[in-house]
């Protein structure tokens, strides 16, 4: 009984958020550095480095994979990855990342635009994305 | 304390339908636009901001004494990415500030960025076209509320009388980004014309004469920012030089003359989980010349600064407080030399400012924001002149409540 009650206990709580790097399956870079993974989410790099335009995709600023993304992957705060959109968006010197609606929106945007990167909670992952490392 | 009075203010008609648009636009925007995105080589955003402003004595941003709303803020940019490294955009600004600005719609910017090379080293290239200028930490986006730490920037540093006379200029950029284990270094020059308005003659020459005021020559603009990878530190060193001539009309009673501007900002954050620190220095030493001994012996330096300190309560929720101080003459901090200047009829108290501010920002949703602060202020110095036309009259210690809802896309 009390096992039962702990099994919908816990498969009620959210699945905890481990977000990984992903990009299109095409990109050519399978490895990353973290100052590389903070320029191009800076929107600071716009190119993959065989030419190819990169394009950046996230979740809104309030939504948990995408803090945990900042945090964990990227050691910056939502907050300072905002702050240097909005400042390139509204200088007219940059332009902001793509924002998708759900992991859902993110796997298929990811899969199927060329050039992009995102981020995924491991579980979300399948093969229509490549998992990068960061080094 | 405030008494909260409110009467039917006398608003020009346009401020007024501007005021009713922005409300409409809030409204209808945050229930159902989002940033508009096609493909990601075009972007379209915007945001539009509308305030409410109560002071105890003195106007700012309109009647502030009885209420007022007339400060709303509509802006809309276009970015497009023509290739890889050459990026077109530009935005237009309606801004409706009190008897400062009537909300026409001007171009804030409109740039062509021409970057040459981007690795995950160094990213260098040039921009031309109206450019925002590159001072402290807020000008260059200034005017959206969401990029802001309060509901008005503090007015030591970042005047708003006169916004104008640093805001943009017509020009060149060049930029370098350099990247290390050690952090990031930004640094640009540039150079250019830089529109001026009337509200920059009123504030340096006391009025708008028959004569006019325009920049003179070049204004040149250069910033170094360094940054640690983290984000956590941000220093900063800006500066930016620019002339006026003003040609003076016959009936003037004074000659005309040149006036010199060096502004210079040096600025310090530091940005933890929680909580950020910010402060900045800015002085500005101006020089009238050739006016003739009533006008030119107006030389001072004018000094300005402010620390800042913001804490969030929830991801959602930050407070923020602030204290700030300026004077127009940092020798003559106390005001008695320039008041004694004009025969006394502006007093001590217009020549300085110090005030304490205390405020709460509420992200409802990423995209839509309320703000509530408070502010006690000792001086009247960085009121517009054409909002409190007679110096005499305003007072000296006065408390000032701000509102402002905001939404962006």
């Amino acid at each position: 009984m009390l096992a039962l009650g702990l099994l919908v206990l816990l498969s009620a709580l959210p699945a905890s958020a481990d977000p990984m790097l992903v990009a299109h399956p095409a990109v050519d870079t399978h490895e990353v550095s973290l100052n590389t993974t903070r320029l191009i989410f800076s929107m600071q790099l716009g190119q993959w480095p065989d030419g190819t335009p990169v394009r950046v995709f996230v979740l809104a600023d309030d939504s948990q994979v995408h803090r945990a993304f900042s945090k964990d992957l990227l050691s910056l705060y939502p907050r300072q990855l905002r702050r240097v959109w909005d400042r390139q968006l509204y200088s007219g010197t940059g332009q902001a990342p793509e924002t998708v609606a759900d992991e859902g929106e993110m796997r298929s945007k990811v899969g199927s635009t060329p050039g992009a990167i995102g981020y995924l909670s491991s579980e979300t992952i399948d093969d229509t994305v490549q998992v990068l490392t960061i080094r | 304390m405030i008494r909260f009075k409110f009467s039917q203010s006398a608003d020009s008609g346009t401020a007024w339908r501007m005021r009713h648009f922005a409300a409409l636009l809030i409204l209808v925007a945050s229930s159902c636009v989002d940033a508009v995105d096609f493909g990601t080589d075009l972007q379209v955003h915007g945001f539009a901001s509308q305030g409410f402003v109560k002071t105890s004595d003195n106007s700012f941003f309109g009647d502030s004494e009885s209420g007022s709303f007339d400060f709303t803020e509509l802006g809309v940019n276009a970015s497009y990415k023509a290739t890889p490294s050459v990026l077109l955009s530009g935005q237009l600004l309606s801004r409706n500030a009190g008897d400062m600005y009537n909300g026409s719609l001007t171009v804030d910017y409109a740039l062509v960025d021409w970057n040459l090379s981007n690795s995950h080293e160094r990213s260098y290239g040039v921009l031309v076209g109206r450019i925002k200028n590159t001072l402290g930490l807020y000008n260059d986006t200034r005017d959206v509320a969401f990029t802001r730490p309060s509901i008005f920037l503090p007015q030591q540093v970042y005047f708003d009388s006169v916004r104008n006379l640093f805001l943009s200029a017509d020009g060149m950029h060049l930029y370098g980004r350099f990247y290390s284990d050690l952090g990031q270094l930004a640094m640009n020059v540039g150079v250019g014309t830089n529109p001026v308005d009337d509200n920059v003659e009123i504030s340096y020459l006391g009025t708008d004469f028959g004569g006019r005021l325009d920049s003179q020559g070049a204004a040149f603009i250069a910033r170094a920012e360094y940054e640690t990878l983290d984000g956590r530190w941000r220093l900063g060193l800006s500066a930016a030089k620019a002339s006026l001539a003003f040609d003076a009309a016959p009936t003037d009673p004074i000659g005309s003359g040149d006036i010199d501007f060096v502004y210079w900002v040096a600025s310090a954050q530091y940005n933890a989980e929680r909580w950020s620190l910010t402060a900045e220095y800015m002085q500005e030493p101006v020089e009238f010349q050739a006016f003739g001994p009533l006008v030119d012996g107006r030389d001072s330096t004018v000094l300005g600064y402010y620390l800042q300190a913001s804490y969030l309560v929830r991801s959602d929720v930050e407070l923020i407080a602030r204290y700030a101080e300026g004077y127009a003459d940092k020798d003559d901090r106390d005001g008695t030399r320039q008041s004694a200047m004009t025969g006394g009829l502006v007093p001590p108290y217009a020549f300085y400012r110090k005030d304490w501010m205390l405020g709460l920002r509420w992200d409802v949703t990423p995209n839509f924001m309320l703000r509530a602060e408070y502010q006690w202020n000792d001086g009247t110095w960085t009121l517009s002149r054409r909002e409190n036309p007679d110096p005499a009259a305003t007072v000296k210690d006065w408390d000032m409540f701000s509102l402002l809802a905001s939404y962006r896309f």
